[in-house]
């Protein structure tokens, strides 16, 4: 141990009094460098095992005080000193009770799944005027449910078997939500105006009651996606089913009308296998096995515009891409679609902040965002996107890596760059840790990640 | 009147590179070269010395009148120019350092004579990105004050859950911080179409001052406790690289200390030019100025024949680590 040496400035120190004017520390003379060694006595600390496993985190950003980013301190503050944070402009950890596995952003509301066989295996928290979070009783009356859910709060799911149903996936949309489970089908709630729960619509229903509005289907499905008002179910077969809204021919049955029941969609999808399906808004793509792209929906903003020069297509058609190669999986946002090949790359068309440069702002065919804004470089030369997300009006992109790129208009903070202004290019997101997956809301976002041991 | 001397400093004058060895200080590699290239430089052989007509007096004996001094010419040497009299021709030279390197590092460290401060000047300054190569050796286990295995133990930690792979992961990371820490400390107006150019070709770098910037950073060797890293960096001091070390080892829950720092690259000069202790005389540093004239020259012709294209291409050529100084300020450097 090297103790340190006190100095005492001699010429401040006089004999009668005991005051040293000031003293200066000084390493203790070591001897020469000399290589450390190895049989130095003292104890070795070991922080962590052989089989240590990550630890999962979930991180959220943007606009908070409809509660959605489930921190009630954001809106209420603990202190009376401390104010309320509008907008959290950088990524913030948010605490949950079990290791979450899927989550999904609406508008001003948040859902979180978690896949153990426990009572509650899904919460939900922000707006909840449409039951889209399930009933949350208050606390002063049985009979009303909190309008504003700002914490993570379970939403009880009527199962059959509580103890063996896992939670697969969870979707939201404007007003509505939906919940796949492994074994007993899908259950949506919420607002369901135009069909888009997938019930028979009652006209002026009130949401806001003792019952929960619960519609159980009993396909099994692998994935569903449902956003704004409209709701799309991918079975396990690679047939996709639609309802809700479709005046703009995104239900993509062959009509402009509403369809309260789920119903097959036909077109090009006609016997082809689809796995990826993805819709924001008012457009529709689905990628199938084979990598071919098919879209329907709206297309006022060119993004159908391969095929079309209709502003809506009401059936699906396929989309001839060149230079695309094969295409892996495709985001659709308000006005903007994205997709991903199997290469890593990332094409970007439609309208809006697409990712090149504040000059882009529209684009009718596919361009390819530069891999080095994703982090490839001399010494990277294989980084690849595996992951790609549209919120209204940005986009999100995952690499192998584990580094999350967000890009497009900054609403209310829902980047989480750190600042309010549009981003143009891909940015990375400060994430402590790997992310593993990302949801975009309208003007938040939810990040899943793990730490990097 | 050009002497030989001053032929053989003007054929000195420029940039070179030396190796430095570890444990010496900096001011001593700089004041040996400047010794030998003094000693070169006045071993030159001597001038003739220049005659000069003077009326010198006979030699008169007493005895003759004092009256009538007879002069006579005679040439003579000049004494005052004689070299035991004006001592050597060149008694200093300036020999300017550019990066330096601390004691404990060893490595590439660029030197220049004379005229050749001047483009040091633009090397130092932080006006062009001028990136370094280093080679860091670590070794796992042990945490030491300075970072470097020369210093006190502070704590001693197990190492064996480390693995290739998740050693890979730290490195990701940091790459991912620094290169946003690279566009972050850029002056371009991130809104621009200027900065969403210079980002997709890589371009985008601090114009001046900025924190250290690690801009590649991989391991080359991974032998569980020993690894060893290759770093590309800018704005960096060594003591920063052995903090680097010590900051995986603590990322990895386990601790690190470095345990050699060496300098591979320095720009355009790398461990092939670099001249070792033995080659530290007159006439090795001017043959290597030679070579760093006559490559300067080529590098302006192909930079002036691939500039455009270059510019065009979407994503960075891979491997190309020449870097000029003086043409790099003027066209904002390629990396």
């Amino acid at each position: 141990m090297a103790f340190p040496c006190v100095r005492l400035c001699s010429r401040h120190m006089s004999i009668g009094l005991q005051v040293c004017g000031y003293a200066t520390l000084s390493k203790a003379p070591r001897p020469s460098p000399r290589p450390q060694e190895k049989s130095d006595t003292g104890p070795v600390f070991q922080y962590v095992g052989q089989h240590r496993k990550p630890n999962h985190k979930v991180f959220v950003w943007g606009f908070s005080f409809t509660g959605a980013l489930g921190i009630p301190s954001f809106v209420v503050p603990d202190s009376g000193r401390k104010k309320p944070r509008k907008y959290q402009l950088t990524p913030y950890r948010l605490d949950t009770a079990e290791q979450i596995s899927s989550a999904a952003c609406g508008y001003g509301f948040t859902l979180i799944a978690s896949s153990t066989k426990d009572t509650s295996k899904l919460w939900g928290m922000g707006l909840n005027k449409d039951s889209q979070l399930g009933f949350q009783r208050s606390q002063h009356s049985r009979l009303k449910g909190y309008e504003y859910v700002l914490e993570p709060s379970p939403v009880a799911l009527p199962l059959a078997e509580p103890l063996q149903t896992k939670v697969v996936q969870v979707a939201c949309g404007r007003a509505h939500s939906l919940v796949l489970t492994d074994q007993e089908g899908v259950f949506s709630m919420g607002n369901n105006a135009y069909g888009q729960c997938g019930r028979r619509i009652v006209e002026d229903e009130v949401y806001r009651c003792v019952l929960i509005q619960i519609f159980q289907f009993h396909f099994f499905h692998t994935s569903l996606m449902c956003f704004h008002d409209l709701l799309l179910f991918l079975t396990e077969k690679g047939k996709v089913f639609a309802c809700g809204w479709g005046a703009d021919g995104q239900t993509g049955l062959g009509h402009h009308n509403v369809s309260p029941s789920p119903v097959e969609v036909g077109g090009d999808l006609a016997g082809v296998e689809v796995q990826q399906i993805s819709t924001y808004g008012d457009c529709s793509l689905a990628v199938s096995r084979d990598g071919h792209l098919y879209g329907w929906g709206n297309s006022e903003y060119l993004q159908l515009s391969s095929v079309t020069e209709a502003t809506q297509i009401n059936s699906p058609r396929r989309l001839p891409l060149k230079g695309c190669g094969k295409i892996v999986q495709a985001a659709c946002g308000g006005t903007q679609v994205a997709v991903l090949n199997e290469k890593g790359e990332v094409f970007v068309w439609g309208y809006g902040i697409l990712g090149k440069g504040p000059k882009l702002s529209e684009s009718a065919t596919p361009e390819m965002i530069p891999s080095t804004l994703f982090g490839r470089s001399e010494f990277n030369p294989s980084v690849a996107v595996t992951r790609i997300r549209c919120g209204l009006n940005h986009f999100a992109a995952v690499t192998d890596q584990g580094e999350l790129f967000v890009w497009g208009k900054n609403v209310r903070g829902c980047l989480g760059i750190g600042k309010r202004d549009d981003q143009y290019f891909p940015w990375r997101v400060t994430v402590p840790g790997q992310v593993v997956d990302v949801a975009c809301g309208v003007d938040h976002m939810v990040a899943l990640a793990k730490s990097l041991l | 009147m050009t002497t030989p001397a001053i032929r053989m400093f003007r054929g000195l004058e420029g940039l070179f590179c030396v190796y430095k060895p570890s444990g010496v200080h900096w001011k001593l590699v700089r004041d040996t070269i400047e010794t030998n290239l003094l000693k070169g430089l006045n071993a030159t052989p001597p001038q003739p010395l220049p005659q000069e007509v003077r009326l010198l007096a006979h030699p008169v004996s007493e005895t003759e009148a004092p009256k009538g001094l007879t002069l006579s010419a005679v040439s003579v040497a000049v004494l005052s120019k004689h070299p035991l009299v004006t001592g050597p021709e060149f008694q200093h030279i300036k020999v300017g350092v550019g990066h330096r390197l601390d004691a404990p590092s060893s490595g590439v460290l660029v030197l220049a004579v004379g005229n050749g401060n001047r483009a040091l000047n633009g090397l130092t300054t932080y006006t062009t990105r001028v990136t370094r190569d280093y080679t860091l050796e670590g070794e796992f286990g042990t945490a030491t004050d300075d970072f470097s295995h020369t210093g006190r133990v502070v704590e001693r930690s197990t190492y064996g859950h480390i693995t290739q792979d998740k050693l890979d992961r730290v490195l990701a990371m940091l790459q991912g911080v620094n290169q946003k820490a690279l566009l972050l400390y850029s002056n371009v107006d991130m809104r621009s179409q200027e900065a969403y150019e210079m980002a997709a070709q890589g371009l985008l770098g601090p114009g001046g001052k900025s924190t250290p910037i690690l801009t590649g950073l991989r391991c080359i060797r991974f032998q569980p406790p020993n690894f060893t890293l290759e770093v590309q960096c800018l704005n960096e001091t060594q003591k920063y690289l052995r903090k680097v070390v010590h900051e995986i080892g603590l990322e990895l829950r386990s601790t690190a200390m470095c345990k050699g720092v060496r300098r591979t690259r320095d720009g355009a000069f790398t461990l092939q030019d670099a001249l070792t202790h033995h080659h530290w005389t007159a006439s090795d540093v001017k043959q290597a100025i030679r070579q760093y004239h006559s490559s300067k020259k080529k590098r302006k012709e192909t930079h002036t024949k691939i500039k455009d294209p270059a510019l065009q291409l979407p994503e960075e050529t891979a491997g190309k680590k020449t870097e000029t100084y003086n043409e790099a300020a003027a066209k904002g450097g390629i990396k």
